[in-house]
């Protein structure tokens, strides 16, 4: 018995699931605790002794079949070869907190010999819009990406701390003082906020006139979370979802890809306003606050009414820092914003920038801090 | 089924709480494994309600801990009774006592002001419920404190010294996550996610929670929401709103659904004015006639 849920456990990991060796001591315990005939019962005190989230349940389900009623699930592998198929390649395939490049076999036959990263010179990799870059160049980006350490500024926070400056009477303190006075309160004690890291939320659109920028800002918004540990991620194109708890960045691929499977027409339009919106009802009070950067990262080609963006973005404004818009067609010189709905966000939008290349997306930190 | 688990089952549904097997699973392991229970689920399912009915279930007193951002430890905890401390100093002036000893006079138990956590774990008439509601909304700092109370169960008050929990609370935490919790806490609790209910279940509420309600309304009104929360709407309504939408029909004195009514009574169940715009004439009559349909 043991055994088995060490390997399902082992299971559980490898399928990108935090399961620590205490959540299987926790098992352990539960399954001495239920009737382990009942099959409905084992799975259920599993899923809360393993502590896992409702993201995870699909996955569970699957692997609980797979190692307590020994049903084979189809193979992963070949799950993934179908998944890979449907998709216009390359992809990306997720290791982890790494994102990498994952290039098809054919692919690396077709790399033209000393296409290495060794070859571009970083500071014109850097510039390279993301849509002309190869394969192996993506790959070196990403690993640029990854040296991205941004340092931001720390914001003030509602927690009090003491201080010896303006702020709040802090009683307590104030009483201890008082103490050495015999009981005269001489001075008093003073608290203040206390500092605390900048939150960061994404809205990022996965609609077709994205798809060349798409995973590398992706990338972008992974890397930014090593760095900033309040990071919410949201991805957009008729509808919204939340992807920051997705387990493993294996998932976020999933998720957009039943983000696209939504659409009618992949390469048609995007519903910014109405996302925004959503947003804004579902999940701004919790993620956004006065220290909150939202970072939209869109083109702007809005398939709904200018003024529900509008709107979404007046209301948006008025909660956040500050709102930074990046726009991958921003990077061409001739470009100015006509689009309907990128005339209605712009009064709303604090900086305005680009992300078709790596040294955008660099800029744009001093914008974050 | 495990007996107990069914004992513990049907002893939440004598206390007026339906719960499904998963609930009372994570409920039975929680007790029997001496761990705290954090609750995650959207707003309106009923997560601070199990706490109620724990308490009641277990006849103990029921200790809420309400979180919000900015919550310290002087309002969680516990914090000195300022002006009693002021006061009793001032006869001591007169009195003429020595200054040195002062200080343990006014630090003792009787100038506590004993806070949430302090009250769950000093209760001396048995192990109290101790709920945390919402632990998402207080800060990073806070959950790191909780964490550790949640791991000794004792408290160091400077001045008084350690205090040790008399008897170790049944612990519930909620969460709304508006913020991912940290990992530390997560693996302290056993977890339970709990969605809305099902037509069943929710009918099965109706019928505890509204004495007097007819079948008919019961599962037409049951129906109605199940189809509702399809809808694509800011706000789902919860059970407490199907609950309240029911009462309120009773006492229009209705015993069935008509579209006008329920245009007329549909601020029970939706609180956001883009879900009751968006839910006009045209789709009340579709979610009517649905609650009709038998089955």
């Amino acid at each position: 018995m043991l055994g088995q849920l060490a390997r399902f456990a082992a299971a559980l990991r490898a399928a990108g699931l935090r399961v620590g060796l205490g959540d299987e001591v926790d098992a352990a315990a539960a399954l001495t605790l239920v009737d382990l005939l009942d099959r409905g019962e084992v799975h259920r005190a599993l899923r809360i002794a393993l502590k896992l989230p409702r993201e995870a349940w699909e996955l569970y389900d699957r692997l609980f079949a797979e190692y307590w009623d020994g049903i084979r699930a189809p193979r992963h592998d070949a799950l993934e070869r179908a998944l890979r198929e449907q998709r216009a390649p390359p992809q990306w395939q997720w290791d982890g907190a790494r994102v990498r490049l994952a290039l098809a076999e054919r692919d690396d036959d077709e790399q033209p010999e000393g296409d290495t990263p060794g070859w571009s010179p970083e500071a014109m990799l850097r510039r390279k819009p993301f849509e002309q870059c190869s394969a192996s160049e993506i790959a070196a980006l990403e690993r640029m990406l990854e040296r991205l350490a941004p340092r931001l500024a720390a914001l003030r926070t509602r927690r009090l701390t003491p201080t010896r400056g303006r702020g709040h009477v802090d009683l307590r303190r104030s009483f201890r003082h008082a103490l050495r006075s015999e009981g005269d309160l001489v001075r008093l004690a003073r608290r203040t906020r206390a500092l605390e890291e900048p939150s960061l939320v994404v809205l990022f659109d996965t609609s077709g006139s994205m798809a060349a920028y798409t995973r590398m800002l992706l990338a972008f918004s992974f890397a930014l979370r090593r760095s900033i540990r309040k990071v919410e991620i949201f991805a957009f194109n008729t509808s919204l979802a939340r992807v920051t708890r997705l387990i493993s960045p294996a998932e976020v691929v999933r998720t957009l890809e039943r983000l696209a499977a939504r659409v009618p027409d992949w390469s048609g339009g995007t519903r910014i306003g109405a996302c925004l919106e959503a947003f804004s009802a579902r999940y701004r009070d919790a993620v956004v606050n006065r220290h909150t950067t939202v970072l939209v990262v869109s083109d702007g080609l809005d398939h709904g009414e200018g003024a529900v963006l509008g709107r979404a973005m007046r209301e948006l404004r008025a909660r956040a820092a500050r709102v930074v818009w990046l726009n991958p067609l921003a990077g061409d010189a001739r470009y100015r914003p006509q689009a309907d709905g990128m005339l209605a966000a712009l009064p709303f939008i604090d900086h305005f920038g680009a992300a078709h290349n790596l040294e955008s997306l660099e800029g744009l930190l001093r914008h974050l801090s | 089924m495990n007996e107990e688990i069914r004992a513990v089952q049907e002893h939440m549904e004598r206390c007026g709480y339906i719960a499904e097997p998963a609930i009372a699973t994570a409920v039975f392991l929680a007790r029997e494994m001496r761990r705290p229970l954090l609750v995650e689920g959207e707003a309106g399912v009923g997560k601070t309600e199990i706490a109620k009915v724990l308490a009641r279930m277990l006849g103990t007193e029921l200790v809420r801990l309400q979180c919000y951002e900015g919550l310290d430890t002087h309002t969680a905890l516990y914090e000195w009774n300022y002006q009693r401390q002021i006061l009793r100093l001032k006869i001591a002036e007169r009195e003429g006592r020595d200054p040195a000893k002062l200080e343990e006079l006014i630090f003792g138990r009787e100038y506590l002001l004993e806070r949430p956590l302090l009250r769950a774990i000093t209760r001396r008439e048995g192990p109290a419920v101790l709920l945390i509601d919402e632990v998402d909304r207080a800060d990073e700092g806070f959950e790191a404190f909780l964490l550790e109370l949640l791991s000794d169960f004792q408290i160091t008050i400077p001045e008084l010294g350690t205090i040790c929990a008399e008897h170790v609370p049944f612990v519930l935490l909620t969460s709304n996550r508006s913020r991912e919790l940290s990992d530390a806490l997560r693996r302290r609790c056993l977890y339970l996610y709990v969605e809305h209910p099902g037509l069943e279940k929710e009918l099965r509420i109706l019928r505890a929670r509204v004495p007097g309600v007819s079948e008919r309304l019961a599962r037409g009104v049951a129906r109605f929401v199940q189809r509702l929360r399809e809808r694509e709407l800011r706000k789902l309504p919860g059970v407490a709103e199907t609950i309240d939408w029911a009462q309120a029909l009773m006492r229009l004195h209705k015993d069935g659904l008509d579209a006008e009514t329920v245009g007329a009574t549909l601020g029970c169940l939706l609180k956001d004015a883009h879900d009751l715009r968006a839910t006009g004439r045209e789709a009340i009559a579709e979610l009517v006639e649905h609650a009709a349909e038998p089955g």
